[in-house]
């Protein structure tokens, strides 16, 4: 569910910040800076394209539309992967030219018995929707035990990674 | 003194009743886990088991129950956090001797030991 | 008194729905934007309807409304979020001098929005009366439902609806309540229920909090008798909320404590959770020596867990006994992360099975030192449903069982 787009009024001056929440995308084409946070198993994807300047990030929380019933979209890995691609096209970007970088997809917490957590799962997810597609994951930050928070700066591509009790990192 | 094995898998409630036991007691074990409990038990026969009930890899009413039918005469109280009926009746089952919930103090902690191994 | 599952999501949706009208009728006159971040049901005490709005002063509008759906309801924002709002709404103004007016005047609007939607589902016509401005600290803003004439306690506990609204720039508190009379709401959900597949006994859910309410306490009397501190149980509620809310019923602050699956009937996880300050404070009141440190050592990981364990089995232990059956849990697992984050694998395995998620959130503090502690727990929603099916009523208050009556 898209719930609200910032891009219609921009003020020039100031960089837009947009906040993703879970389960939710946004799409920019105007340098704002896409945040989400507190990712556990969840994972951003962060989409770009260089040459039309659009950003777009999409919140996940679990692999695969056909497991589950219901009808949002963004919640899965895979329906959210192609839901924040389509919107990119729509707002000009061309998926030859786009480039991905995800974070998230922590195992803490994954009570699972057989090791297949759901943070495991829905980066795998993620990563075999995208290569469907032919946009190259560029660089990634998953797994792990701690939760994480993204900014994805729409200006310069950069996504920073922040994790609790440590340094934050830019992908 | 009577030799005492603690099983928890806390180490924060082992130092609790270590500190409270080893007064009156000798600790001759302390084990985290049901399996390590009946190992501990087989070697050193002691003559109390104080077992926590939730445990990692193997509980401790399983612990208890392996212990008691290979020496009916071993003195188990359970002590733990659980406090469902239904759980006292599993540890009664397995043949547990008494049962402390958490949090205890120390005076119910030695008269429960008092029921069971009377000095 | 049953309910289906499907309905009760249906109605969330409305409520969220109707929220984000308003929040857009709002944004369009002002200009500010804004978004709804959660909308919830909450079956919970008259009491501590807004027991999360703190000591400072709120202003709002409210409403009666009567039709096929009848109660009140109220939007209430804190004083400086009125004060942005009128003025954006009357820029240049003595602004102050409007601020009644402007409030009332958006409120007006806002409410119209949220309540035309419920009309227009249940293909009715729902009346509301004129707004009236409200002001008061705290939770006292918030009007209290209408007692129901000779009523007996049932009515004590109120499903409330309630969205939060976030503005994008500023932190603000700003949030949207729909109480409606118990009975109207009920009346009304079981016109809607369609399968008796998926039927929820909602009357027990009450009993089902009051269990709840008991496990609390019983925790919060672990807690003041390991740590010698008085610990209050505060407030016990149910919620239902969609899946992907669910991680944001905790701040996204760093919190301390442990997390249990537990599996019988019901089956699912629990939470145990401190700030950081409230987690430092309560592992040194446990600990015997006194730590010289301004950060959280192993030691105080130690204390904490425990602490958690004991705490778990203090809330489990009631529903195990009211239900007479065994609730197992596994050992405790320590966290430290952002408040979210530890949720969101959480809600995300129970997820897999279901759409939307009940979630029983219990508040306990004191007075002594700065100490808080949430307890959460997250069953699995088919489970619960049958849980409350064997639920006896009589049974509610057989939350403790006595050792001594079966060792002798």
């Amino acid at each position: 569910m898209k719930v609200y787009n910032g891009s219609e009024q921009t003020d020039a001056s100031t960089t837009e910040r947009i906040k993703v929440g879970i389960a939710e995308y946004d799409v920019s084409t105007n340098g704002a800076v896409l945040t989400t946070s507190g990712l556990g198993s969840c994972i951003g994807v962060a989409v770009r394209d260089e040459a039309v300047g659009a950003s777009g990030l999409v919140h996940v929380m679990l692999p695969a539309a056909d497991e589950v019933d219901g009808g949002n979209p963004a919640k899965f890995a895979d329906t959210g992967v192609e839901t924040l691609v389509a919107e990119m096209e729509r707002v000009g970007a061309d998926r030859a030219d786009m480039i991905a970088k995800i974070a998230g997809g922590s195992d803490m917490l994954d009570f699972s018995k057989d090791g297949s957590g759901i943070g495991a799962r829905n980066a795998d997810v993620v990563k075999e929707t995208l290569e469907e597609m032919d946009i190259p994951v560029v660089n990634e930050d998953v797994g792990g035990d701690h939760g994480r928070s993204l900014r994805f700066e729409g200006s310069s591509g950069d996504l920073v990674v922040k994790s609790a009790n440590m340094d934050s990192r830019r992908l | 003194m009577p030799e005492v094995l603690i099983a928890d898998d806390s180490e924060f409630m082992r130092n609790l009743l270590r500190e409270i036991l080893e007064e009156d007691h000798q600790i001759i074990d302390e084990v985290e886990n049901g399996v390590e409990a009946v190992e501990a038990y087989k070697e050193n026969n002691p003559d109390l088991v104080m077992m926590d009930i939730v445990m990692p890899i193997r509980d401790g009413i399983e612990a208890t129950d392996e212990i008691k039918s290979t020496d009916p005469s071993a003195n188990v109280i359970m002590c733990t956090s659980v406090g469902q009926e239904e759980k006292m009746k599993e540890a009664v089952k397995a043949g547990a001797d008494g049962y402390i919930t958490k949090p205890f103090q120390k005076p119910s902690v030695m008269e429960a030991i008092e029921d069971v191994v009377p000095s | 008194m049953k309910v289906d599952i499907q309905s009760l999501g249906t109605f969330n949706q409305l409520a969220h729905e109707g929220a984000q009208q308003a929040t857009a009728s709002m944004a369009q006159m002002t200009g500010i934007d804004a978004a709804v971040d959660v909308t919830k049901i909450t079956l919970v005490d008259r009491d501590d309807i807004g027991e999360h709005l703190d000591d400072r002063n709120f202003v709002g509008v409210q409403f009666d409304f009567e039709g096929e759906l009848s109660g009140q309801t109220a939007l209430v924002m804190d004083q400086s979020c009125s004060e942005t709002l009128t003025d954006a709404l009357l820029p240049g103004d003595s602004a102050a001098d409007m601020a009644e007016s402007g409030v009332k005047e958006i409120g007006n609007i806002m409410m119209s929005g949220f309540i035309d939607g419920w009309a227009d589902y249940l293909e009715t016509t729902i009346d509301h009366s004129p707004p009236t401005y409200i002001e008061g600290i705290g939770r006292d803003v918030i009007p209290d439902s209408k007692t129901v004439e000779g009523d007996d306690d049932s009515a004590d506990q109120l499903f409330v609806f309630k969205s939060q609204i976030e503005w994008l720039e500023e932190s603000v508190d700003f949030y949207i309540y729909m109480l409606p009379d118990y009975d109207s709401l009920t009346d009304l959900m079981m016109t809607h229920a369609d399968t008796a597949g998926d039927a929820i006994p909602i009357d027990k859910l009450q009993v089902f909090n009051r269990m709840t309410e008991r496990g609390t306490e019983k925790a919060a009397d672990n807690v003041s008798m390991m740590t010698g501190i008085e610990t209050e149980a505060e407030v016990s509620q149910i919620s239902f909320a969609r899946i992907e809310d669910v991680p944001k019923q905790i701040g996204n602050a760093q919190y301390v404590g442990t997390v249990v699956e537990f599996t019988g009937l019901p089956s699912g996880f629990l939470l145990v959770l401190f700030d950081e300050q409230s987690a430092k404070n309560v592992a040194e009141a446990l600990m015997p020596t006194d730590v010289d440190s301004d950060e959280l050592t192993d030691q105080h990981t130690a204390a904490i867990e425990e602490l958690g364990n004991i705490m778990t089995s203090g809330f489990v232990d009631g529903w195990a006994n009211v239900l007479e059956t065994s609730v197992d849990h596994t050992p405790p697992r320590l966290v430290h992360d952002m408040g979210q984050a530890i949720l969101d694998p959480l809600a995300a395995q129970v997820g897999q099975h279901q759409e939307h998620a009940f979630i029983i959130d219990s508040r306990m503090q004191t007075d002594d030192i700065e100490f808080e502690a949430e307890i959460h727990a997250l069953p699995n929603e088919q489970e619960l449903r049958e849980a409350l099916d064997e639920l006896m009523v009589e049974r509610a208050e057989e939350t403790e069982a006595d050792p001594d009556e079966l060792f002798q």
